[in-house]
């Protein structure tokens, strides 16, 4: 964001009025969110005298947790369901958001429509799922209709399964719509004048999308897969509904150690947590860096 | 500023919730031991579960006509009795025994905590029970406790002694009695298809690759089916009987030997269950997925805790309309019962003991059997010849197996210290594949426990 | 800016359109049809028994009488969901106002800083905190409460909200407020009578996307409202968490998607596509 800020001339002052101002979100985003980072952080290295545990600092639970092959597939597990699913979210908003730009006949009831996922609930969409991917789904039936399979068996099994295309239909379904808003905000911010300009002078419309409309797209592409591919990662109902059981992605891993009777767990439930922010924070950070220095090797960044 | 006010009303707020407290003129911890001695009589109960108002009942709702009961008959007998019954429909009862739990370490001690009653067994209740969040043995002491048989030296009072082995000191009462049973599609298995035995079933999915599933364990379904097995597959011969014993008394080295071949049947079971023959066999997760695969005809059988299960699954529309009952395994149809137990800390605890106490009257558990699906939990030879005449003709119909055929097959759970065990080795096994020897895999999964 | 107006969409595009359309919009035809179904198993692609024909002889309710009685807990729920929604939505913007204000008229050291600590929420995900906010809230005494519901909503919208309003801010021109202070104005009147009508634009989007975002959250609420609390998505998270779909959970899903739909129409009518993507177009 690099905004200019024409109308205050002099540099204001923090003052206490501002920090009055400004306490009510603190108060969320550092009390709430930030205590709950704290706890999380706490618990795992063994603080919890809540449950007479008080072992600070002790590393065993993260040291547990990763000598464990099951803990690596979660991981691996977790990643691939953000990764696919933001991936093939971008490979489908970012024609659609082009398509969108200009107005056509019908592009306003259009656009509505394919914003509906975004307006409904992730159950719905696991719903939808449920109804349509399964074995004995309407996709299955349809098949049989054809006469293309059988017996329910014989469709390729995308439901409660490992690697499953389910679980990333229900993402993507969902992100689609709010990748292209992002995408659409930008597009309208940038106009179509360069473009214009380079297929004026010659340019292919692979190279104008490759040279021109990408790079101008980035902002978007950054910001919109940042918070789908965070949210991907954390997302709980979908592989717990959809996905395959043991091993299961780190959200649904942590809430079963959560869940067990047995409360001592519920430090290694919270090392789950942890390894979760600390793994998806990093990607985010190298993310962010690798597009910093692709922006700088263009000249385009400060 | 406006926020500030508004920060300021929300916390006076939270104050008035915090500070709402009990305003009994008896503390809910002298009524609990009174009570629990015996010094009171019903009657005072009542009038304190009046004054309590509402009880707040915790249980698993995924079963609609289970709910439309609730509210549509058990609500209205309640507030007849001055008592709000506040359902809480839960997906897990784990969640409630957390809950619990977490309540009570966190300093929630008596008539402080969220919920009074919870419909429980098994596991749930062994957690409650070791971890002493249950508010103490009242079973016995309801007036209604005369519809049950309490006698340890009749063994007809196995099932409200112990659940799963787990002795229930009167800590929870018993709500329904439930047996394990498989429903067969009639448009798929002829008569003399159906398997009878274990040897049958696995038979007829040579012949059908891929036509049967059992829930996957930890779920006590899953858990329930492969006990069977292994009762079948005793090589002493002797069935469920030293499943009784808990671990301690049975040994390692025992239990390894008597599982085994239940086992080995489970291995080649395998490749041959549902997915099988596409290389990745596939164990639901809920017996609502296993009904979904039932009516789609991907599975010709479905194993449930459910006496009246074809039943609720034809007026439901969620079986297939050619769904039948069968006796398999032939004499290993494991019986056991599901209770509801109040919590330590309930805030509402008489209120809970007059629920509890409706709940196991014959007049509840006829319309419940009628309505609700629910097989009857009170015991039929200490009731009236009326009532007994009351409880049979509730009775949801049976599809093609007779009532006495499913009593004369029945089989007593396994113990709840083993179930673990079993458990433990069914993922190793089965799940992960194991090739290691069953012995060495029991002997470390028992090492894992402790 | 050239060739603004009508164009015409290539095949291509139109097919890829199409699909998309079916992607997103085509399985509510399922959906539908399986809320008035009784009994509708493989191959079959209608219901071989439909809820109406079995209404008459079935004891109980069944479908859609099932989901309109009160059993199914679903008005309790969408009271829930819509209450809690607007809580959110004014807590959220009595948060956001202020402190937006600073983060766009303030120039001061370590605003950047402060900007990212703000958007923070929305990258690490919900289930991390929401297991840890569970326990501070039972230690509170406030996890199954509204306050406790309300208060993790705003973890989420405070975020989006507090960039929306920030870009609202920025691109109100300060001058506008000198002046009516310079004519004679009181704050109270520059406010109600200058800022407040410039924002509106703004402050709706933000307003409408809390609302949004509060009436689609699932695991937050779950995690706090222990049960206790129902609201719509919770209310079809137990219809489908054993992994198979009926009539009542189809009927649940349809309503459960009804306040989305009036927001979609709401958000066509009152808002401007900019306006809306202002929180989220940018990093």
């Amino acid at each position: 964001m690099t905004t200019s800020h024409r109308y205050s001339k002099t540099r204001t002052t923090f003052g206490l009025w501002q920090l009055i101002q400004l306490a009510p979100a603190l108060l969320v985003v550092v009390g709430l969110f930030g205590g709950a980072l704290a706890l999380a952080l706490l618990q795992s290295l063994g603080f919890a005298p809540w449950f007479g545990i008080n072992e600070f600092p002790n590393p065993n639970y993260f040291l547990a947790l990763w000598s464990e092959p099951d803990f690596w597939r979660s991981l691996w597990l977790t990643l691939y369901y953000g990764l696919a699913s933001t991936v093939v979210g971008l490979v489908i908003s970012v024609p659609l958001a082009l398509t969108f730009e200009r107005r056509f006949r019908g592009s306003k009831t259009l656009l509505a429509l394919t914003r509906l996922p975004l307006m409904i609930p992730y159950t719905v969409g696991i719903a939808l799922a449920l109804l349509m991917l399964g074995n004995g789904g309407i996709l299955s039936r349809l098949a049989a209709g054809l006469g293309l399979i059988t017996d329910p068996g014989e469709f390729p099994r995308v439901l409660q399964t490992h690697w499953g295309w389910g679980v990333i239909a229900v993402y993507v379904w969902k992100q689609v719509p709010f990748m292209t808003l992002a995408l659409l905000a930008v597009l309208m911010g940038i106009g179509q004048g360069t473009r214009e300009a380079a297929r004026i002078l010659g340019a292919s419309q692979v190279q104008v999308f490759w040279r021109i409309t990408l790079p101008q797209l980035m902002p978007g592409v950054v910001s919109a897969s940042l918070i789908c591919f965070a949210f991907n990662v954390g997302a709980f109902e979908a592989p717990f509904i959809l996905g395959g059981g043991h091993p299961e992605t780190l959200p649904v891993l942590a809430w079963r150690y959560f869940n067990d009777a047995n409360y001592t767990y519920q430090l290694q439930g919270m090392a789950v947590i942890v390894s979760l922010i600390l793994v998806s924070g990093s990607i985010l950070v190298g993310y962010l860096a690798i597009v910093r220095r692709f922006e700088r090797v263009r000249g385009k960044a400060p | 500023m406006q926020n500030l006010k508004k920060m300021g009303w929300s916390a006076a707020l939270l104050t008035a919730l915090l500070s709402a407290g009990s305003t009994h003129a008896m503390s809910d911890d002298e009524f609990r031991n009174e009570f629990l001695a015996g010094s009171m009589a019903w009657s005072e109960v009542e009038s304190r579960a009046q004054e309590e108002g509402t009880v707040n009942f915790y249980y698993w709702g995924g079963s609609d006509i289970i709910n439309l009961w609730i509210d549509q008959v058990a609500k209205p007998a309640l507030a007849e009795r001055g008592v709000t019954l506040n359902p809480v429909r839960i997906s897990a009862t784990k969640d409630t025994v957390d809950v619990i739990i977490a309540e009570i370490a966190s300093g929630k001690g008596s008539g402080e905590g969220s919920v009074d009653m919870v419909w429980v067994n098994g596991e749930n209740f062994f957690t409650l029970k070791q971890q002493g969040a249950l508010w103490g043995s009242f079973a016995h002491k309801l007036p209604n406790s005369a519809n049950f048989e309490w006698d340890e030296t009749d063994p007809r009072s196995l099932l409200n002694l112990r659940d799963f082995g787990t002795p229930t000191e009167a800590m929870e009462m018993p709500w329904s009695g439930e047996q394990y049973v498989c429903a067969v599609n009639r448009a798929h298995v002829t008569q003399s298809e159906t398997p009878a035995t274990f040897a049958d079933l696995k038979a007829y999915l040579e012949q059908n690759p891929g036509k049967f599933t059992y829930v996957k364990p930890p779920h006590y379904l899953g858990n329930t089916f492969v006990q069977s097995v292994l009762y079948a597959h005793n090589p002493e011969g002797s069935g469920a009987d030293p499943f009784q014993n808990s671990l301690e008394d049975l040994g390692v080295e025992r239990l390894a030997t008597l599982i085994t071949p239940g086992f080995e049947y489970l291995k080649e079971l395998d490749p041959l269950l549902l997915g099988g023959p596409q290389g990745n066999p596939r164990y639901p997760e809920s017996s609502s997925e296993l009904d979904n695969l039932f009516l789609n005809s991907e599975v010709h059988f479905n194993c449930k805790f459910g006496l009246y299960g074809v039943h609720t699954g034809l007026i439901t529309g969620t079986y297939p309309e050619r769904a039948e009952e069968m006796i398999f395994p032939k004499g290993n149809m494991i019986k056991n019962k599901n209770y509801l137990a109040v919590p330590l800390n309930s805030p509402n605890p008489a209120a809970a003991l007059v629920a509890i106490n409706y709940f196991s009257s014959v007049e509840a558990q006829a319309s419940m059997m009628a309505q609700a699906g629910m097989p009857a939990g009170v015991d039929m030879w200490t009731l009236s010849a009326a009532d007994q005449a009351r409880i049979t003709e509730a009775a949801p119909p049976h599809y093609g197996v007779t009532q006495a055929e499913l009593d004369a097959n029945i089989a007593p759970d396994t113990n709840a210290s083993l179930v673990d065990v079993i458990e433990g080795t069914w993922l190793e096994v089965i799940e992960r594949g194991s090739n290691k020897p069953i012995k060495q895999v029991v002997a470390d999964v028992v090492a894992g426990l402790n | 800016m050239t060739t603004q107006g009508l164009r015409r969409l290539s095949v291509g595009q139109r097919l890829f359109v199409l699909a998309v359309l079916a992607f997103t919009v085509g399985p509510f035809a399922p959906l539908l049809i399986q809320s008035f179904a009784f009994r509708w198993a493989w191959p079959d692609l209608m219901p071989s028994v439909w809820w109406f024909e079995q209404r008459q002889i079935s004891p109980f309710p069944l479908a859609w009488d099932y989901v309109l009685s009160p059993t199914s807990q679903v008005l309790e729920a969408t009271i829930n969901t819509v209450g809690i929604g607007v809580a959110v939505m004014v807590v959220c913007l009595i948060i956001c106002l202020p402190a937006a204000r600073v983060l766009a008229r303030g120039h001061f050291r370590g605003k950047r800083r402060l900007e990212f600590v703000f958007s923070l929420p929305l990258l690490v995900p919900e289930a991390a905190i929401g297991i840890a906010l569970l326990m501070i809230f039972i230690g509170l005494g406030i996890s199954g409460t509204y306050p406790g519901v309300i208060a993790v909503h705003l973890i989420p919208t405070v975020p989006y909200m507090l960039r929306m309003l920030t870009s609202v801010y920025q691109g109100l021109d300060a001058g506008y407020e000198d002046c009516g202070r310079v004519l004679g104005a009181n704050e109270w009147q520059v406010l109600t009578r200058i800022t407040l009508p410039l924002l509106l634009p703004g402050v709706l989007a933000g307003a409408l996307f809390t609302f949004l975002v509060s009436t689609n959250l699932f695991l937050l609420t779950f995690f706090i409202g222990q049960g206790k609390i129902v609201t719509l998505p919770t209310l079809l998270f137990s219809q489908i968490s054993g992994g198979a779909m009926g009539a009542t959970a189809a009927g649940i899903a349809l309503i459960a998607s009804i306040p989305g739909l009036i927001l979609l129409v709401l958000s066509d009518r009152l808002i401007r596509e900019e306006a809306f993507a202002l929180g989220i177009g940018d990093t």
